[in-house]
């Protein structure tokens, strides 16, 4: 049996399933301050009448990361960065970064030394400002981390308390200025989330139970609580996903939907192409930080059941902040959900109030209160509408640097609207009929994150790049570097070593068992050729676990 | 000023010319590894977009392919064509201010009539754009300045006798490099005198000395001519590491060259020295069309004071300068007659060598010197290509101003040329209601495509 947890900021939201069916479920009002009691509440509410060994793995996601981020209520951090040549660096020029020589090319080479006196001279200054945490990045250490060690070390070694993290290890794409924010958002984070691990591990033992225990991710896969530790960043946004993987648990496989999350301020969508859920092509901003996080592409639209609703002149506007609860529930403005009472599209609230919210709407405007309901409606469908369409284009629109990749690109629309999120059962039809899918409201569609955190598989990605003219190897994913030590080294090997690094990796996190079909991704070999002789290759390779769920928990809801 | 930047980065990992070609999928990969290592974009001000794929007809605006689209262009070509009408299109919507297609394969050596690729090129991607923004969006006054190292024959052939559109290019002196022209003597037929401009420069030129060719020629003329559009070939083999070039021009160089030149749309030629040039090259002109700080874009190698500029270089180039203001500034002087010894055709022979496959072409071009408009253009041509042996064809080119008389003139040595059993295939080109007719002599069909 298999439990999924997503702790949010209000509530923390639990389910069982066993084979494929939903056991029981919970809601919980998180005990402020007190993330223990809340899991151990919620663990209690799923697992009456089932026995702690019956409990094969436990996925949870969080907020907590995010919301420390969003909230700014993260530890200081003083940065250590080695640009080299390229873009000046504006934003970068304050007092807690210190920038210094050394620099790296695309293909690894050292084109300007390090200087180990600007180092020593940069700690004393972050000492004297009590500094303890710091970031050290340099421009292409993803393609050589040797400068980013020597500095590393010697921070080390004049003061070993001190918490320090490397670029190519927190960030191993190419992408410089995001990999100067996950860096310094992993030194941020670390402590604060072990804290929740802690809190993790001791429900789990006060309940008995001995289960593999995985943290869910926003690009929709899992790891293990263990690994987490080391990139807690790696957390963020893993609520909307989980919720994607609900939708997707509790439709039929291999089907095209959207799906649309609609909460109390904002509505989140999200796409599953022929079953898979639609992964960003860039990452997960956060705050005002860009980081290197994979993400599923989820559009947030500032629109919910709670949005304020005015009437300017004649003409009603949906404004994006929330006051407090609708109308109907006793809030002080009228909001979407009070239009929904109206129209008999909800049974939410008190149904008096919702007329008195829209006939206040319509006064002015001479008309009648089911008019101001029925355009309120088709406000918030309007909007929606349009971020969709938008969401379309945009994927439709993305980059492609293949000529394969500029050719296979069709044009698709869903076959499915899921609805999931409190505004749903109101919207979601309209939305349908606009876009021309069959509305979906699916059973459990209220705990929707928590079965998306059950039925996620742990996935894991090895993206590999080897450069046989100067004989290296790395491995985005780990930060790790070395020596090819294979010859011949053609590219049946390299994606042998590739494979290889996967499936060790795999065992590592004792998930051995999943490694039956690796996917590859990528597969590009570039010859290195130098006055007309091919002097080398560089092979691009990316292997992954499958994607995809562990069940889907039916394919109800349809309403036709 | 902060601007908004479309770019199309389209390098085409998946198709080369040959393995160790150097137009080869390994082109654009450091590039590739600078821009996104940059991040810049992550920079509000630059929009990447998907490139799309250009259509023949499109392409047959442009271009007479031999015997038709498919068979002288790949898809890779559509798309690098693609991409630039993709930019085209989102500047003139306003969306964007500028634009740069960073794709491959290139295009300037592609002329009007295409039997077969020459110097790594098959389809001219400016010259499709140019013929894309006239027919949709009616823009009259288009100038091309085309800043790789070897001379833009292919643009230059195509708009020889369009007064429409302004040809300026500067490059490595034809007498030394390849494909071995672009004197200062070409100026352009006799209804376009001067808006074909050559600027032949010896090895050797630094920044210094094309900065002094832009303010002092390049500019003035443009501002002369007042473009309504202006489009860069940026070739990047002037850097001082080219491989095929020997020109000195730095990353910082060709940076305030574009933020000079300011054009609408920038499309990437040549440049070769795919690791110590592209990547920072490529860098330092996306920041500068995107009005960002570039003095931080510095080759490795290159410090203040490596590149000196001899001063013979110097002298040469501000006589080449002077000579060519001295014909600008004269331009208006010479007359339709004068140029075509009063008659009624102007024509020229030429030999043209396709030097990817080894083959040559044969053409005689007449142009009807008409002093109303810029008269319609007849190519006789003849050519051995690989693909289908030897064959003669007839390709007749009417100019979207054409008066009454050159069209009907055209259109009568169109049918007289498909009784003419030396022609395999015979086309028309007609840019005043974009059709485009190819005629085949085998069976006797003729296709018609239209915008």
């Amino acid at each position: 049996m298999y439990i999924g947890i997503d702790v949010g900021g209000t509530c923390t939201d639990a389910v069982l399933l066993s084979e494929g069916k939903v056991r029981s479920t919970a809601k919980i009002y998180n005990t402020p301050n007190n993330l223990l009691t809340s899991l151990v509440q919620a663990l209690d509410s799923v697992m009456k009448g089932v026995s702690a060994g019956d409990i094969e793995r436990v996925v949870l996601s969080t907020t907590m990361i995010t919301n420390l981020i969003v909230e700014r209520k993260y530890d200081p951090v003083g940065l250590l960065i080695m640009p080299g040549p390229g873009r000046k660096l504006e934003h970068y020029r304050n007092a807690d970064v210190h920038i210094l020589s050394g620099a790296i090319d695309y293909r690894g080479r050292e084109i300007i030394p390090v200087n180990e006196e600007e180092v020593l001279q940069a700690i004393k200054e972050f000492d004297a400002k009590g500094y303890n945490k710091v970031a050290v990045v340099g421009k292409f250490s993803p393609r050589n981390n040797r400068h980013e060690l020597q500095v590393a070390e010697l921070v080390k070694k004049h003061k070993p308390h001190w918490q320090v993290e490397m670029g190519h290890r927190a960030g191993g794409q190419l992408n410089f200025p995001r990999r100067v924010d996950t860096t310094v958002l992993t030194c941020a984070t670390k402590e604060k989330y072990r804290y929740f691990v802690q809190s993790v591990n001791e429900a789990l033992k006060k309940r008995d139970i001995k289960a593999q225990v995985f943290i869910m991710k926003a690009d929709g896969g899992t790891m293990t609580l263990e690994s987490s530790e080391q990139s807690p960043v790696e957390t963020i946004f893993s609520g909307p996903a989980a919720s994607t993987l609900g939708a997707q648990a509790l439709t039929a496989a291999g089907e095209t939907s959207l799906v649309v999350d609609i909460g109390g301020t904002t509505t989140d969508l999200a796409l599953i192409l022929s079953g898979k859920p639609l992964l960003s092509s860039k990452g997960v901003m956060v705050g005002d930080k860009l980081t290197q996080v994979r993400t599923l592409a989820v559009k947030s639209v500032p629109v919910g059941g709670d949005s304020v609703v005015e009437m300017v002149g004649k003409e009603l506007i949906i404004y994006s902040e929330r006051m407090g609860q609708p109308y109907c529930l006793g809030g002080p403005f009228p909001t979407p959900t009070d239009a929904l009472n109206v129209m008999g599209l909800t049974r939410l609230g008190d149904k008096d109030r919702a007329w008195e919210a829209m006939s206040r709407l319509g006064k002015w405007a001479n008309m009648s209160p089911v008019e101001v309901a029925k355009n309120i409606i088709n406000l918030v469908v309007d909007t929606i509408v349009k971020e969709i369409e938008n969401m379309f284009l945009e994927w439709e629109q993305e980059p492609a640097y293949r000529i394969w990749e500029v050719m296979q690109k069709r044009r698709v629309r869903p076959q499915n609207v899921v609805g999931v999120g409190g505004g749903a059962a109101g919207f979601v039809p309209q939305i349908a009929i606009r876009i021309g899918g069959t509305p979906v409201l699916p059973p459990y569609a209220s705990v929707a994150n928590a079965i998306g955190a059950a039925v996620a598989r742990p996935t894991l990605q090895v993206t590999m790049r080897a450069d046989t003219e100067q004989n290296i190897f790395s491995i985005e994913e780990d930060g790790y570097q070395g020596k090819i030590n294979r010859s011949p080294f053609g590219f049946e090997q390299a994606l042998d070593l590739a494979k290889e690094w996967l499936i060790n990796k795999a065992s590592r996190m004792n998930i051995g068992d999943q490694m039956q079909d690796v996917e590859i991704t990528r597969r590009e070999v570039f010859n290195i050729v130098r006055d007309l002789k091919t002097t080398g290759k560089i092979y691009d390779i990316c292997v992954q676990t499958p994607r995809g769920i562990q069940w889907h928990i039916g394919a109800g809801g349809k309403l036709i | 000023m902060k601007k908004r930047t479309g770019l199309v980065f389209f390098p085409a990992f998946d198709w080369s010319i040959a393995p160790i070609h150097p137009e080869r999928e390994e082109r654009l990969l450091y590039t590739r590894d600078q821009i996104f290592e940059e991040g810049v974009l992550d920079l509000p001000e630059i929009i990447e977009y998907r490139p799309q794929v250009a259509t023949p007809h499109e392409i047959a605006r442009a271009h007479f392919c031999v015997p038709g689209v498919d068979d002288q262009v790949l898809v890779a070509h559509r798309i690098a064509a693609g991409a630039a009408i993709r930019l085209s299109d989102r500047i003139m919507s306003g969306e964007i201010n500028n634009g740069f297609a960073i794709v491959r394969p290139p295009g300037h050596h592609a002329m009007r009539v295409v039997h077969g690729n020459r110097g790594f090129c098959s389809i001219n991607n400016e010259a499709v754009v140019v013929e894309h923004l006239r027919r949709t969006y009616g823009i009259k006054r288009i100038a091309i300045v085309d800043t790789d190292v070897h001379h833009g024959d292919g643009t230059q052939d195509i708009y020889y006798h369009d007064p429409d559109v302004l040809f300026i290019s500067f490059h490595q002196d034809g007498r030394t490099i390849f494909p071995g022209t672009g004197f200062t003597d070409e100026l352009g037929g006799p209804t376009a005198y001067a808006a074909t401009i050559n600027i032949p420069l010896p090895p050797g030129v630094t920044d210094s000395s094309l900065l002094y060719v832009i303010d002092n020629l390049v500019l003035p003329i443009l501002k002369d001519f007042e473009p309504e559009f202006v489009i860069n070939s940026a070739g990047q083999d002037n850097h001082f590491t080219d491989p095929l070039g020997s020109m000195l021009i730095t990353a910082q160089g060709y940076a305030r060259m574009t933020e000079k030149l300011k054009p609408d749309l920038a499309v990437l030629e040549g440049g070769y020295a795919i690791e110590s040039a592209l990547p920072y090259v490529n860098l330092a002109i996306l920041l500068a069309l995107a009005g960002r700080d570039y003095s931080y874009v510095t080759e490795p190698g290159n410090h203040p004071g490596k590149i000196v500029e001899n001063s013979q270089v110097t002298n040469y180039v501000h006589q080449v300068v002077d000579q060519l203001q001295q014909m600008w500034d004269k331009r208006k002087d010479v007359t339709v007659s004068q140029l075509c010894g009063g008659s009624k055709y102007y024509q020229r022979h030429k030999n043209i060598f396709y030097d990817t496959e080894y083959f040559e072409e044969k053409q005689l071009e007449k142009v009807r010197a008409c002093v109303s408009c810029p008269g319609y253009v007849l190519i006789d041509s003849h050519a051995a290509q690989p693909k289908i042996g030897r064959c003669r064809v007839m390709a007749i080119s009417i100019h979207n101003r054409c008066c009454k008389n050159c069209i009907a003139e055209a259109w009568e040595a169109y049918y007289e040329a498909k009784k003419d059993y030396r022609y395999s295939y015979v086309y028309l080109q007609d840019k005043t209601d974009d059709t485009f007719i190819t005629f085949r002599r085998d069976d006797q069909k003729e296709w018609r495509t239209e915008g």
